[in-house]
This record gives structure tokens, sequence and C-alpha cells, in this order.
């Protein structure tokens, strides 16, 4: 229930869908060497090695990884660092 | 070939066959001018939304492009550096500086990832273990593709060996 004394307008609600959960998705692509893809999670994400290279099998074996979960802009921020390393990578929204 | 660290702790290659290091001197041309279809590789969508995709189009491929436009003049640069070697067969030498290894690796993969959406080479050519094969165009393409690999191979342990050098460096955990 929203507060009595605040008028709820349609901005208030894409600012909302703004703050619905978005996905950060890496997928495979067989020209990414694997040692690579482990190194750019690493740098971007600041995972451990093992961490690293769990999400890189898993892009490997499985074709994707949800590698983040977030507000959507930095979201957006994570996508355009794995593109700037040459994944692929793409921004979606939570599933309920 | 061979690879080993410098005195000075650098990546450095040595006893490259010419014709190696005439492919090693090609990571330097620009992947959108040589590879017009593959290069839209380099560029992909950041998802299915169109407002995304637009704004993504507009405000962030852009900067993209000049990212990696400068990452390749680092490597143009050092490529002039390449050392050949006397003899009737010449082989060439090049030291990385280790603070250009992340612009070689965002290179090499951009040109290996325009060469292979280029001549649309299949998982299985790119896995692949054969004698390297000058017979066409396309072997020779997908003879640099795993040539750029195997110098990718050493650079990232070299990186994951002494660490990143990137100002862009950050952690984040999942919100």
């Amino acid at each position: 229930m929203g507060d009595p004394g605040i008028l709820e307008s349609p901005e208030t609600n894409v600012s909302e869908a703004y703050d619905t959960p978005w996905i950060v998705v890496v997928h495979n692509d067989p020209v990414n060497l694997m040692s690579y893809v482990s190194m750019v999670f690493q740098l971007i994400f600041g995972w451990s090695r093992e961490r690293a290279e769990l999400h890189m099998m898993e892009v490997h074996s499985k074709g994707r990884s949800i590698v983040w979960s977030g507000a959507r802009e930095k979201g957006e921020l994570y996508v355009q660092q794995l593109h700037g390393h040459l994944l692929l990578a793409t921004l979606e929204r939570a599933s309920p | 070939m061979h690879f080993e660290l410098s005195r000075s702790g650098d990546p450095f290659f040595s006893k490259m066959h010419p014709l190696l290091a005439g492919m090693l001197q090609a990571v330097a041309i620009d992947p959108w001018e040589r590879y017009p279809d593959g290069s839209g590789r380099l560029l992909p969508a950041p998802g299915d939304e169109e407002e995304l995709c637009r704004d993504w189009h507009d405000f962030v491929q852009p900067g993209l492009r000049r990212h990696f436009d400068s990452e390749r003049v680092i490597v143009a640069e050092d490529i002039t550096l390449m050392k050949e070697g006397k003899g009737k067969t010449p082989l060439w030498s090049l030291e990385i500086p280790h603070s250009h290894c992340e612009a070689w690796l965002t290179t090499l993969n951009a040109q290996r990832l325009a060469l292979a959406a280029e001549y649309i080479f299949t998982e299985k050519e790119l896995s692949e273990k054969k004698a390297p094969d000058l017979s066409s165009e396309r072997s020779i393409a997908l003879m640099q593709v795993n040539f750029f690999a195997f110098i990718q191979e050493c650079l990232v342990q070299v990186v994951m060996s002494k660490g990143f050098h990137s100002e862009t460096n950050q952690t984040a955990e999942n919100e």
C-alpha cells in the first residue's frame, strides 16, 4: 500500500520498472578462449579464479551463465564492460 | 617460435618464422575495413529490448569502437618495434610491455572474432588440431585465428600470474 500523502504518478511507475531486477547473461562463443573468459570475469567482477572458472564452465557447457543481477543501470555498465572485452553479454529482465 | 619472460618480466616472443611475423603484423589492421562482414561481431546487441538496443547503438557502441581503436593503436606501435634477425630465413622477435597486455588481448580477440565471423568457421574447425595448411585463403585465416589464440594464451598466463594493470579493475558482488 502506498503512502497516503504521496500521489502515485506514471513517472513513479516508470522508475519502478527500472528498479525491477535485471540480469546480465554471458553467452557461449566458440572463438573466445576459456582462459580469456575466466580472466575477464576476474577483472570485471573481482571474482576468485575458482568462481570465475565455474561461470566460464557454465557458459561453455550450458551456453549461458547469469553473472550478475540487480538494478538496470549497473547491469548496463557491466554489459558495456563485457562487450569492451568482446564477450557476448546481454541484459535481461529477471524472471519473476 | 619461443615464448618466455624478458629480464624486465615482459612477454617476449622470439625465433618467430617470417610467415608468423607477417601474420602478427596484420593484427594491427583495422578489422572494420578488413572484415566488413565479420566485424559486426565486435559490437553485439545488448539484448532484445528495442529501446535498449537503440540507445546502445547511439551512445555505447561509438565509445566501444573508440576503445577498440585506441587499443589497436597501442598494439600497432609495439608491432613497429618487432626485430628481424639475420640469416637466410630471418627469425623475428617481439617484446610486449606488461602494461600493454590488455590492449594486445583485446586486439587479438577482436581480430580472431572478426576473422571467424568473416569466414564462418564452425566450432569443429576451430577446435581441430591440424597441421598448418596454406592451400587457401580460408585455411590461412584459420591458421591466423589459431596463431593469435596461442599469443593470447601466453598473455593471459602472464596477466594472471602478474596481476592486472588496467585502471578499470574493480570488484563487485551480485546484488
